[in-house]
């Protein structure tokens, strides 16, 4: 027969087995190409939500997520993808043995079954591929429907390319080693009724009586199939890993990225100026989600100067924290750094020049160090009361105005070294903080950050009200730009949070797939109990133990590593509240539960059959 | 007269096979007394296997009554059939069909499990098995690390776990050669000689001698029947 003849012709007689292959396979590209298109939509660019756009700091988090996620996702593919093919190969070693003994060499048989494989595997990549994208399209127009503003970006054919041939590459390369393994088996052993690929000879320690016999039999039956059984713990703790950083990942990362805002913001907090700037002052707290055009406003502008006496009048209060301020829109022109080569064997290599001179169009804003009532989260330092040319910059600034900001200066009248990038919503991350002092020949603030402290907080902003009735300057609490801050980063995540939990169907699906095969595999022997006078419920309870080891064993090593990238390479400082972490063990709870469960639909099914028919299959 | 173990009152069974329809049994009748020896030869495809399994409840008459130990099988459910292979039929397979994953000892204490008893009780009941079968030393060996022969008798010991009063046994010798087979003979002979309800077929004219009765069966149909 020729080599595309019988593979062809053996495919479609197994059509269950085939179906199942390229179902898993399938899934898997598609929620790849699903995840990487769909995230270059959202997250690696991500700018939704009536145009506004999330500052670097936070999106850097959204992309090293939906990169994780993406690359866990692939992993789990692949595997899935070794998984079922071995699998599928411990079905066919005795048709193999068959062909062997019947005159055909190791290598025919090796090449018809590869033969096969390849036609699943790009049979499934192309259906995947295509399937992905309609799902992206599907997902963004739906999306659009719901209120939300997601560009159609052109299609990203390279990064799908290389999704393609990754997926054909890798699951060659994996699905080879079965298919030689069973071809590789000799013909008298492959024909022996009691052969099955991947097995062990011996059973390995005792297991304990106390748990019950048919814990022993599932236990006997796994340790057995110990090849098959470490592969589905393995493709399991990807995937629980991928369910652990989603679900874990995600949650404390929103209440994280939240508790940023909500620092950077500082909740409570009422802000006193001339109404222009109070008002621009919250348009500027609002654009990461509105994106509202400012007015230009000559800060330096005397009728916008608080009185000093209102300043220390305020101060006197002790139930208010005064944080005055001077605002202004300016420029400040980057002043390039030097880093240390150490890797620079010449002298006049060892020290290189980052940066260049660029302008960058800023808020900037001098605070007294000392007073502060933000506590944004910070890479580098915060400024304190000794720091005269120093300064802390916004994330957006310090990603798009400088090369590597914490090593570099800027020139505003003086040169400051910068000392922190701070997350911070405030014009979009656009913003300079620097100390009051360092602004040579400015004697004024143009904006107070009063902090409640009181526990009567009307009656306290009342008598503030009452202090300022007269001045011309107006008092605006600031919660709602921050709640509208928050419920903006709440949509970003619940949107990001789409995208794994299609990864989860699919590792679903392909589990399912699984322990169809693994069930398919032991349909004999569990007919044979069936004959022994085990009842179904038996039965159903054995494959459900089996299914139940495999998961706990697989979820302790998925959460364990899902935790750990979480808190190492996912989130700095996570923010963690007890109510946090119930949601979080309830839902991996749920996903543990959901994934065990499948298992009961392929023993319902082979519990259906009749055991003269199971049993007489060779 | 003898108490009856097994009555089969115009048994057909069908089978489905594609657009074809293959009667296996037809119309059969047969009555079998508690203690008797029923030796059933026939050619491949007259019905032998199918007539053990509608007694021993493993499939369902598509007409007629088959009735054991008092139970018309035909009218039961999968959970009452379990039940009910679990504590009055033993049955040995042409094709030994033992557990893979488990060893010679744990395939005979799984079906006393079964029935309820306690891990203890499985363990002595099925050391006592392995003895009588004389393979007490391979107690700790799977299935793949026995020959046909010491398979088959493992087979026996299990088909004797629950000490049922009714033991199937199909074609015992057909996959061994004369010495190994002379062996399963002898507890045969122990068997029938302990009281047992035995029903096997074969080709095998030692087991045929050992038959109280013996039946020959054609195309779903006993043809002849011999004391």
């Amino acid at each position: 027969m020729s080599e595309l003849g019988f593979p062809t012709k053996d495919l479609a007689r197994k059509k269950f087995q085939t179906a199942l292959t390229i179902l898993g396979l399938t899934l898997s590209i598609a929620t790849t190409v699903f995840l990487v298109t769909f995230g270059q939509s959202l997250g690696f660019h991500v700018g939704i939500v009536a145009g506004g756009t999330v500052t670097p700091g936070f999106s850097y988090m959204f992309s090293v997520f939906i990169l994780i996620v993406g690359v866990l996702n692939f992993l789990a593919g692949v595997l899935a993808t070794s998984f079922l093919v071995s699998a599928a190969m411990s079905e066919r070693v005795k048709d193999i043995g068959v062909m062997r003994a019947t005159g055909c060499s190791s290598a025919s048989a090796f090449s018809y079954f590869l033969t096969e494989l390849s036609i699943m595997v790009f049979t499934s990549c192309v259906i995947g591929t295509i399937l992905g994208i309609l799902a992206r399209s599907a997902c963004i127009s739906i999306l659009n429907a719901l209120g939300f503003s997601i560009a159609q970006t052109p299609l990203n054919t390279l990064s799908i390319l290389v999704i393609f041939v990754a997926f054909v590459v890798a699951a060659h390369v994996i699905g080879v080693l079965p298919i030689r393994r069973a071809t590789k088996v000799k013909p008298a052993e492959a024909l022996s009724p009691i052969f099955s690929l991947g097995t062990t000879s011996a059973p390995k320690g005792p297991v304990p009586s106390k748990l019950g016999f048919s814990f022993k039999v599932a236990y006997r039956s796994l340790i057995r199939r110990r090849f098959v059984t470490w592969q589905a713990i393995i493709c399991l703790a990807v995937v629980l890993t991928l369910t652990t950083l989603t679900i874990a990942g995600g949650v404390i990362a929103n209440q994280t990225t939240q508790s940023y805002v909500e620092r950077a913001v500082c909740r409570g907090v009422i802000v006193v100026g001339h109404p222009h700037i109070t008002e621009q002052y919250e348009v500027l707290l609002s654009q990461p989600f509105e994106a509202k055009p400012t007015e230009q406003i000559n800060y330096s502008d005397q009728r916008y100067m608080i009185n000093e006496s209102l300043v220390s009048e305020l101060n006197a209060n002790p139930e208010v924290r005064v944080d005055p301020r001077f605002i202004l829109n300016t420029t400040i022109k980057e002043v390039p750094g030097v880093i240390i080569n150490p890797e620079a064997t010449e002298p006049e290599e060892r020290y290189v020049f980052i940066g260049d001179h660029r302008v960058s169009e800023v808020l900037l804003i001098g605070v007294d160090p000392k007073v502060v009532v933000n506590r944004w989260m910070i890479f580098g330092a915060p400024l304190n009361e000794t720091d005269m040319y120093s300064a802390v910059v916004g994330d957006s600034l310090a990603y798009g105005g400088f090369a590597d900001a914490l090593k570099q200066s800027f020139m505003f009248n003086e040169r400051f070294d910068i000392k922190g990038i701070a997350l911070d919503p405030l014009n979009s991350g656009w913003v300079v903080y620097v100390p009051y002092r360092a602004l040579t020949g400015q004697t004024g603030y143009n904006l107070l950050l009063l902090k409640v402290e009181g526990t009567n907080r009307s009656e306290t902003i009342a008598k503030l009200e009452e202090t300022l009735s007269g001045t011309g300057l107006e008092l605006l609490e600031l919660n709602d730009a921050l709640d509208k801050n928050l419920n903006f980063l709440g949509r970003v995540w619940s949107l990001v949070m789409i995208l794994p939990l299609f990864s989860l169907g699919t590792a679903t699906l392909c589990l399912l797939s699984y322990m169809m095969l693994s069930v398919t595999g032991q349909q004999r022997e569990l007919g044979i109990m069936r004959a022994l006078g085990a009842k179904p419920k038996t039965i159903m309870k054995m494959i459900f133990i089996q299914a139940l080891i495999i998961v706990l064993v697989s979820g302790a090593i998925g959460i364990t590593a899902g935790f750990i990238i979480t808190w190492l390479f996912l989130i700095p400082e996570p923010v963690v509240s007890s109510l946090t972490m119930i949601s979080i063990t309830a839902w991996l709870l749920l996903a543990l539960a959901l994934i065990a469960l499948t298992s009961l639909y392929p023993a319902v099914r082979v519990t259906q059959k009749s055991i003269t028919g199971v049993i007489g299959q060779p | 007269m003898r108490e009856k173990a097994v009555l089969a009152f115009s048994v057909c069974k069908e089978y489905q096979i594609g657009d074809f329809v293959v009667e296996a049994l037809k119309d059969l009748n047969l009555e079998v007394a508690k203690g008797e020896f029923i030796s059933v030869y026939g050619p491949s495809g007259a019905g032998k296997t199918t007539l053990l399994n509608l007694i021993g409840g493993l499939d369902k008459p598509t007409s007629g009554e088959i009735v054991v130990f008092g139970h018309d099988l035909g009218k039961h459910n999968e959970d009452f059939l379990s039940t009910f292979r679990s504590k009055y039929v033993g049955f040995v397979f042409q094709s030994y069909n033992l557990i893979s994953t488990l060893t010679s000892l744990e395939n005979i204490e799984f079906p006393i499990e079964l029935a309820g008893k306690s891990g203890e009780y499985a363990e002595k009941r099925g050391e006592g098995l392995l003895k009588l079968v004389g393979l007490s030393h391979r107690a700790g060996h799977l299935p793949s690390q026995l020959s046909g022969g010491e398979q088959q008798r493992i087979a026996f010991a299990r088909a004797l776990a629950n000490n049922p009063p009714l033991i199937l046994v199909d074609e015992p010798t057909g996959n061994l050669d004369t010495e190994t087979g002379l062996e399963i003979v002898r507890i045969l002979e122990k068997l029938k000689a302990k009281g047992k309800t035995i029903i096997a077929t074969t080709h095998d004219e030692r087991i045929l001698h050992l038959g109280n009765r013996v039946l020959q069966l054609r195309n779903g149909r006993i043809i002849t029947e011999n004391e």
